[in-house]
């Protein structure tokens, strides 16, 4: 670790130089992640990024500045650049920060197997290993692809209102993409898992088996596969589909920077608006969550990157539209408090509004209740192909693992199920919500400029819908 | 900057490895966002480092501790696996084209005029709301390996990408990437941006089928990356590519020529690759003929031909691409378009299978309905469904002018663009 006291020093110098607040990150990250393909260990990362990054308010205008040389002149100069085009920014609308307590803590992550403590040569077993396994099965797998990477997070946070917050986040993901092939035929899926904490996390989220019983369903899609059946039915999804959805079609366009326009050049805007709160989007069983404390969610922390305690946002209560993802530009602009949701992917970018753990949150149905009351629909497990527009209206997820349901059975598997329908339309078919809850598939959410792909989980219970179009 | 590189080259090869490559690279880039302004200082080593074909990449941010770092990296990699598919760094030294950057670029202390321009051109063609950044781009590349390549690149160049809104659901987008500062037109991508968001005001939901498309150069320039992308050996080998086994095939009509060109002038232009070779003139796609994938060394050997000049730290990459010009004026272009659409930008493509190329991506901005070349409608709410061989060869007219495009999340390479048209493209839209 470089010398904390700089990052101190760097606050303290920018309210010298004029800034009303100012913030100081620093943090150090060490990567090592690795790809096996086609069982070649193709290369190996091991990455240290560490530096600092300024964020200040001066004039009424926002500068951002990082540099990875802790030098006190260094640091001078880049505190002094901050300072300098906050002023240049010449605003007619001031901004400001919601205001804030002071908080002075530490908070890290507990791991039962350090990721310190295992040789890299024994992680590379245990994905060799699944990879033997894949190899071992009876049928085609020309391509098998696994990235897996081991992240840990020190940070030092300072800002001019005396809070001062140490953290340390270890985190585990694996990807996995594999290519399956019949009688010429193909079917392709990519996975990915995150887990916050240390190597337990395999286990803990057994991947050994999810790849082997994917690889599986793929065989078993492409031999006994039907095409999917095309028109108005139920349809069941499972934790997966879920997570994408609540992800794409809840946390996105309830995102208060989006709202705000603040993203409209990049990841767009949102169909909902400021006075939206309240308004139904879904039917009244549906509660979309998103919740950095859930303990081993790829997203966890205890407080986001502007010193704001983390806590549970009901984005979408009972249907209704319920709260915004927050930070405090946004929460000062719309007259409200951070809800905590700062983030950035690195030192050398700012901290803006960030889904964390987003997932429907669970209710008392069982996954076999739920199909048994379909009479013809489709059962989806999984996706491949996604995508949503950018006011996050319009969404399109295409079946991976899928299965048709007839009088409450599920039978012979579907392939490329297509639910191409709008945000209300999805959610407002919702007739019940299972008690299953699985919130570890992890994606990068992508957003700002420059990009910050940033760790979020995706997840929630099963749900099934009534009467949608699917083809 | 230089002695870090060779520090690194140095210290490996002391410590037993047979290759090893230090790229050093100098930002001193700078941003204007419309709420916040950014500016960085920082300086990264990527290094590349192999023992007994044992192969360990790492980018190094502190430079005090670059010696233990580069022990570290020995000491992971003699504890890794050997990879039988590494066939080594090219061999230099080479000899790199002159250095080109333009002085006024680096000297730019301040975008706010360009900001200004661009807001300013969006505004007078009737937008009441813009959103997007500047980007002055100043990076310096200090190259080391252990199979004799010393190269020193500077890269400078001007970006802007502006997004007009003429209301909640009327919107337009605009860029300008220039490597001369005199060339940097900001104001003419405010008004293209203002100008289709004017022209898109009170969207219709459109409908499923197949269309006739002409595709703006921005929204082309995205699928012009998909080619550029999927044609890096490595994503063949990985199975996320539909060009497995079609070199010398029909993956386009006669009218496409696609083409990475490193060494030409773009603001993707670099002197030489992740190993130190030149970068050169690669035609992937001729006259609708896959002829190459993009290589390193060792996917080179693997594939029994030669490195294109494309390496990555790990895996080959396209630089800069363009799809050569056609013989239409972009007004023949749309006379052509009898019964169709205007896709002016897309995002979020996706694939359902990479090996077919089934994909779909969801056009934003200004989407318009074409009749005998003329504007006649205005649409939101679709989605372009289709396979993307089968979009390259229903291409039948390329524009003879072309812009350079480069955008947030979908064209990641910097590339030249035309306008196209394409016969029947699948569109769909969200069910009732």
């Amino acid at each position: 670790m470089a010398d904390l006291d700089l990052v101190d020093f760097a606050v303290d110098y920018a309210r010298q130089k004029g800034a009303s607040y100012a913030e100081a990150r620093y943090e150090h990250q060490t990567d090592e992640s690795f790809i096996l393909k086609n069982s070649v260990l193709d290369a190996l990362y091991f990455g240290e990024d560490s530096g600092i990054g300024v964020r200040v308010l001066a004039k009424g205008g926002l500068g951002f500045g990082a540099t990875n040389s802790m030098t006190k002149t260094d640091v001078k100069l880049l505190v002094d650049d901050a300072v300098k085009i906050a002023k240049a920014a010449h605003r007619k609308d001031p901004i400001s920060f919601a205001p804030e307590q002071a908080v002075v803590t530490n908070w890290s992550v507990p791991q039962v197997k350090k990721l310190s403590d295992v040789p890299v040569e024994e992680k590379i077993e245990e994905i060799n290993h699944i990879d033997r396994e894949l190899k071992d099965l009876k049928f085609k797998i020309p391509a098998r692809y696994f990235q897996q990477s081991n992240k840990q997070i020190d940070k030092y946070f300072v800002n001019s209102e005396g809070s001062k917050i140490r953290s340390f986040s270890p985190r585990v993901r694996l990807f996995y993409f594999l290519t399956v092939q019949h009688n010429g035929d193909v079917e392709q899926t990519y996975q990915n898992y995150g887990w916050s904490g240390g190597w337990e996390a395999l286990n803990e989220l057994q991947m050994r088996r999810r790849v082997i019983d994917e690889a599986k369903s793929m065989e078993n899609s492409l031999e006994h596969g039907k095409k999917s059946p095309e028109g108005k039915m139920d349809l069941v999804v499972g934790p997966q589909v879920s997570g994408i959805a609540a992800h794409e079609s809840c946390g996105h366009p309830t995102e208060a920077d989006r709202v705000l326009g603040r993203e409209a050049s990049q990841a767009g805007k949102s169909f909902i608006t400021p006075a939206s709160v309240g308004q139904r989007v879904g039917s009244p069983l549906v509660n979309v969550c998103d919740d950095p404390t859930i303990e081993h969610g790829i997203a966890f922390y205890a407080y986001d990157d502007e010193g704001v305690k983390a806590r549970r946002r009901y984005l979408y209560k009972d249907g209704l539209i319920n709260e915004f993802l927050q930070n405090r530009e946004t929460a000062a602009i719309l007259g409200t408090r951070s809800n905590g949701s700062a983030r950035a992917s690195a030192y050398n970018v700012e901290a803006i509004v960030r889904m964390a753990n987003t997932y429907v949150e669970p209710k008392d149905w069982g996954l076999e209740e739920m199909i048994s009351g379909v009479k013809f629909g489709v059962y989806m497990k999984s996706f491949m192909e996604w995508n949503i527009d950018d006011k996050r209206y319009n969404a399109k997820y295409a079946g991976r693992e899928a299965y048709l349901i007839e009088n409450g059975e599920v039978g012979s598997p579907v392939r490329k199920t297509v639910i191409e329908l709008t945000t209300p339309t999805f959610w407002g078919a919702v007739d019940a919500v299972g008690k299953d809850l699985e919130i570890f598939h992890a994606g990068f959410c992508g957003k700002s400029d420059p990009g910050q792909a940033l760790d979020a989980a995706l997840g929630g219970a099963s749900m099934r819908l009534r009467n949608v179009y699917l083809r | 900057m230089e002695d870090y590189a060779e520090r690194i080259v140095d210290k490996a090869i002391a410590l037993g490895c047979q290759d090893a490559v230090a790229d050093v690279a100098v930002n001193r880039s700078y941003q204007i966002r419309i709420v916040i302004s950014n500016r960085w200082r920082e300086t990264t080593a990527s290094a590349f480092i192999v023992y007994n074909k044992r192969v360990v990449a790492s980018d190094i941010k502190d430079m005090t501790r670059l010696d233990a770092q580069v022990e570290n990296l020995v000491k992971i990699a003699k504890a890794s696996q050997e990879n039988p598919d590494y066939a080594g760094i090219a061999k230099g030294p080479f000899k790199y084209d002159r250095l080109s950057v333009d002085k006024k670029i680096v000297d730019l202390i301040d975008g706010s005029d360009h900001v200004q321009a661009a807001v300013n051109a969006a505004l007078a063609e009737g937008a009441n709301e813009t959103a997007g950044s500047f980007w002055k781009y100043d990076e310096e590349h200090y190259l080391r390996t252990s199979n004799g390549v010393r190269g020193y690149d500077h890269r400078a160049s001007l970006y802007l990408s502006i997004r007009a809104l003429a209301s909640p659901e009327s919107s337009g987008h605009g860029v300008a990437c220039a490597t001369k500062a005199s060339q940097f037109d900001p104001e003419k991508a405010g008004h293209k941006a203002g100008k289709i968001a004017a022209l898109a005001k009170n969207p219709k939901g459109g409908e499923a089928g197949k269309f006739d498309v002409v595709f703006d150069p921005l929204i082309f320039g995205s699928l012009i990356d998909q080619v550029g992308g999927r044609a890096g050996a490595w994503t063949v080998l990985a199975g996320l590519s539909p060009y497995a086994k079609k070199i010398g095939k029909k993956v386009a009509s006669d009218a496409v020529t696609i083409i990475d060109d490193g060494s030409a002038d773009s603001i993707g232009r670099k002197r030489f690759d992740a190993e130190g070779v030149p970068t050169k003139r690669n035609v992937i796609v001729n006259k609708g003929i896959l002829k190459t994938y993009l290589h390193n060394t060792s996917t080179a050997k693997k594939f029994k031909t030669k490195t294109t000049g494309n390496a990555g730290l790990i895996s080959p990459d396209a630089h800069a691409l363009s799809c050569k010009p056609g013989t239409w004026t972009r007004d023949e272009i749309f006379e052509e378009c009898k019964d169709g659409l205007w896709l002016t930008n897309t995002w979020y493509t996706r694939f359902q299978s990479y090996v077919t190329g089934d994909f779909s991506t969801i056009p934003r901005d200004g989407i318009f309905r074409i009749k005998d070349g003329e504007v006649v409608g205005v649409w939101k709410d679709i989605r372009l469904t289709d396979n993307l061989l089968n979009v390259w060869k229903s291409i039948e007219g390329l524009s003879k002018n072309v812009d350079q495009v480069q955008w947030w999340g979908e064209v990641y390479c910097a590339t030249f663009a035309p306008y196209a048209l394409a016969r029947d493209v699948g569109i769909t839209r969200s069910a009732e």
